[in-house]
């Protein structure tokens, strides 16, 4: 294999005891928009802020094209950091804070101004480039941050829970306009993101960290799809888990039914073991490999489907079935009708109890 | 780690010039106590608690208690006026409040012996208050009103009443009207709750304010010189007296040293006061 | 009692304290202008007693020389001050002792600090002067100029200063480009302070300034003058120098106000 773009190894951190990173490594392809993922006081930040610079390795090196940055400076990294809280300068205007940067790395200032010009148009704010950040709105001032970190053609940008601070419609716009930026501009973006559903839609790829470790690397939808532990199928999305038994061969719920799966993580030994399915991978009728029945006890209308919590005797918590809403237009559930489920073996996973 | 340095390297030009200017001198204070005054009124290099003991001489430890005294009249009416004052302006509408506090402490900020020198105005033989009395018809002899311990007393409270009202404003305003609106919820007149809810929450804003007036009246100097003229003595002007007429220095030395200790051991009340109101909480950020 | 009344109340005690707060103030200020000048009759409104002042050659001297003070004590505190609050804040855990080297200069009784500093001067040998009242100036004006930067401190963001590094820009790079421009008017107004401060301040100038009239300062003619009773220079006097420190009290609070976006 060729070298990798940039490779972290074996990477420790430690807050006087507190092992906050904890033997991450990872390498990180050109081009690609990776994503951390992970609940907070995971390290994922802290993971992030090793890249940028502002905390030391305690152990383990960090290295671009093959050349080790853990000793430099964050001034001196081909690296940019776009903070969560944007962190513009509030005494100068948008364009003044996009020049900032070029400016410390001493460009005559006839391709500062083309650069800056430059960059503006593709954030579309040029019509603002002398408002101070406080006239801007919440978006803008993310797109102005963007920008300011971008311009410098930096190897890797690295975004600190970019969209963390905007409302929920905009959010879902600015994804796609971060995707389309990095496409264009062709650089490195690694993303820290506590919401699964953002790292789903904007990485290439992901690592879902937990206790300062990587728990799993892998595609969005070998994430979602093939979760390698319970933490992970957990995190990801919503999941139905059932508590189950070894019997032989095969797996079977304490009330006997057996369950049928192609998915058996390691570590799954004899005894107890918990088995799951994703909500959408329910359906009506008894036409997959396991079933099960039981009562409509809510339902929770989400305007293009609905989740059908249904009681049953698998488990404590109600199992949960995603339908479209044109499904259940034919068969509406109603609360408190007997309700018959199924699903297929390829759609289950069984992780250690 | 120079990340670790870099913010005593700032630090460190001020910090210098508080130990060589502050912190050495009042050292040497301490120092210049143990010391005999000599026979011309220069300092003689032995060792000795005379002066300590002359602190507590009846003749001198009279002109203690009497500061105390009027140091503590000042703080109690300074802080009523100021508390009132506090709360009042708490009360207004929350976009009026920063001009009246701002009013409310900008005399704070003017010349010291100019406001003291506006009370001789007033209080004068000739002075405003005796011609409005005048005026409104009383014939016959006023009393003096200048040069009294009245007047140090008024002198003392109108110097420092906006540094009580600010510090009694600030746990007022943060306290959140919720708090009071639920006690009235629970059935508790609005006295009842005042004195069990209010005060008790306002309470470390208060000692500040007493403890500021205290401190700094006791050891004033300026406002007994003028208001209290001449023959009237408080503590500061037995330490200016030691240095500039007298000439014993050692004996003002322990004078100070005094007066260093009670503004230590109040300052301490106060963080225990502040402390137990703030239910011990207040520690957390430490 | 109703909420009517209480409102009332309120208004009352306010009014009440108000006047007593400025009462003194605006009587003094009333008589520098009668022409007059006795506090028995209003004889005629006039500016007399402020050209008076422009011909008493001790009071000029004075307030040559009080200038002289304040400006260089300002320049040194505001520079000194400003470091010390960035380091503060910049390092947070301070020890009890650092807080209360910080805090003691804006309580410690002004004669104390004066009687120290005057013993320590004559014990080395120093010759006394405006250098002297100069240099004992900065110690409670840095303290005061570093308590209102830090608080101004309080609501700053510290990324951006990260973010400068991010960027490229050296610790000092940062400190000029970024750090000090945002504090800039927390600076000017600790800079006022530690001004009015300077040129009120009477004790510590008094003990300090060794022997002989060459370096009297304003307060300390002033309390000179008041020795000898009531006069309209006196009140013509005591009115700029409430003006001066009233417009650079209003000033001040200004500029903090408006260096704190979105408060």
């Amino acid at each position: 294999m060729t070298q990798p773009f940039l490779s972290i190894r074996n990477a420790d951190k430690y807050f006087s005891v507190v092992k906050a990173v904890d033997g991450v490594s990872l390498d990180i392809r050109e081009n690609e928009f990776f994503a951390l993922l992970g609940a907070s006081g995971s390290g994922k930040t802290t993971l992030l802020r090793m890249l940028a610079g502002f905390e030391s390795l305690s152990g383990g090196d960090i290295l671009i094209e093959g050349s080790s940055i853990a000793a430099m400076p964050p001034n001196q990294r081909p690296v940019n950091l776009m903070f969560q809280s944007y962190a513009l300068f509030p005494h100068m205007t948008v364009a003044q804070n996009i020049a900032y940067g070029l400016e410390m790395e001493k460009l005559p200032k006839a391709e500062i101004k083309t650069r800056v010009d430059a960059i503006l148009d593709v954030i579309q704010l040029g019509h603002l480039a002398k408002r101070k950040p406080e006239q801007l709105s919440g978006g803008q001032r993310q797109r102005v941050a963007l920008a300011r970190a971008l311009v410098k053609r930096p190897k890797v940008l690295l975004l600190d829970e970019p969209l963390g601070a905007l409302d929920k419609k905009l959010r879902s716009e600015m994804q796609l306009e971060l995707k389309r930026l990095q496409h264009e501009f062709g650089i490195t973006f690694i993303m820290v993101t506590h919401d699964q559903e953002e790292a789903l839609v904007m990485a290439d790829r992901i690592a879902i960290m937990r206790d300062g470790a990587l728990l799993q690397v892998g595609s969005p939808k070998d994430i979602y799809e093939k979760p390698e532990s319970k933490f992970a199928a957990d995190f990801i999305g919503v999941m139905n888990f059932l508590h189950v038994k070894r019997t032989g061969e095969g797996f079977a719920t304490p009330g006997g039914t057996p369950i049928a799966t192609t998915h058996v993580s390691e570590g799954v030994g004899e005894g107890e073991a918990i088995a799951a399915v994703r909500p959408e991978r329910l359906f009506l009728g008894d036409a997959g490999d396991n079933h099960v029945s039981g009562t409509v006890s809510d339902i929770a209308y989400h305007g293009l489907d609905l989740l059908v919590h249904v009681k049953t005797d698998l488990s404590d918590k109600p199992v949960i079935a995603r339908m479209t809403a044109d499904v259940a237009d034919n068969h509406r559930p109603e609360i408190g009708q007997p309700i018959a489920l199924s699903w297929f073996a390829r759609d289950t996973h069984i992780f250690p109890a | 780690m120079t990340t670790d340095r870099r913010p005593l390297l700032l630090m460190t030009p001020a910090l210098l010039w508080l130990t060589a200017l502050m912190v050495i001198p009042c050292a040497l204070i301490l120092v210049l106590a143990f010391f005999r005054r000599g026979v011309y009124g220069g300092i003689e290099y032995t060792w000795t608690l005379e002066n300590i003991a002359l602190v507590f001489d009846p003749l001198y430890f009279r002109i203690f208690l009497k500061s105390a005294g009027i140091a503590g009249l000042s703080a109690c009416i300074a802080c009523v006026l100021g508390y009132a004052a506090a709360y009042a302006i708490a009360a207004m509408p929350r976009r009026r409040q920063p001009m009246l506090l701002f009013f409310a402490v900008l005399p704070f900020w003017s010349n010291y012996l100019v406001r003291t020198y506006a009370w001789i105005v007033l209080l004068n033989r000739e002075g405003l208050i005796v011609n409005i009395a005048r005026w409104l018809g009383y014939q016959g002899e006023l009393p003096s009103m200048l040069y009294t311990e009245q007047a140090v007393i008024i002198g003392l409270v109108y110097n420092y009443l906006p540094f009580v009202i600010l510090a009694c404003y600030a746990p007022l305003s943060r306290m959140n009207a919720e708090v009071t609106e639920v006690s009235r919820d629970l059935g508790a007149s609005a006295w009842t709750t005042f004195r069990r809810v209010t005060l008790p929450m306002t309470v470390p804003g208060i000692a500040t304010g007493f403890v500021f007036v205290f401190v700094l009246s006791i050891g004033n100097f300026v406002t007994p010189a003028l208001l209290g003229g001449g023959q009237f003595q408080m503590i500061g002007n037995l330490v200016y007296a030691q240095f500039i007429t007298a000439n014993d220095w050692p004996f003002g030395a322990a004078l100070s040293m005094v007066l260093i200790l009670i503004m230590l051991g109040l300052l301490m009340g106060q963080a225990v006061v502040a402390d137990r109101a703030a239910g011990g909480k207040g520690r957390a950020d430490d | 009692m109703t909420d009517r009344n209480t409102f009332r109340l309120m208004l009352l005690i306010l009014g009440v304290v108000f006047a007593f707060l400025y009462i003194p103030i605006s009587v003094l200020v009333g008589l520098s202008f009668n022409e007059g000048g006795l506090p028995t009759a209003w004889t005629g409104f006039s500016v007399k007693w402020y050209g008076a002042l422009l011909e008493n050659s001790d009071i000029l001297k004075a307030a040559g020389n009080t200038l002289i003070v304040a400006v260089f004590s300002t320049i040194l505190s505001t520079i000194l001050g400003t470091l010390l609050a960035v380091g503060v804040e910049i390092r947070r855990r301070n020890g009890k002792w650092l807080e209360t080297i910080i805090f003691a200069p804006m309580i410690i009784p002004d004669i104390v600090l004066a009687i120290a500093l005057l013993s320590m001067f004559s014990l080395l040998n120093v010759k006394m002067g405006l250098h002297t009242i100069t240099v004992s100036h900065v110690v409670f004006n840095l303290a005061f100029v570093c308590a209102v930067v830090r608080a101004r401190l309080k609501s700053f963001d510290w990324s951006i200063v990260e973010a400068s590094a991010d960027l490229g820009a050296t610790t000092f790079v940062t400190l000029y480009r970024v750090v000090i421009p945002v504090l800039m008017p927390a600076i000017v107004a600790g800079g006022l302070l530690a001004f009015t401060l300077s040129v009120d301040e009477f004790i510590i100038a008094f003990f300090t300034a060794g022997a002989g009239r060459s370096s009297i300062t304003l307060p300390m003619q002033i309390f000179a003058m008041i020795r000898f009773g009531v006069t309209p220079e006196i009140n013509a006097l005591a009115t700029l120098v409430i003006s001066v420190s009233v417009v650079a009290l209003a000033l001040s609070q200004r500029l903090n106000k408006e260096g704190l976006p979105g408060q």
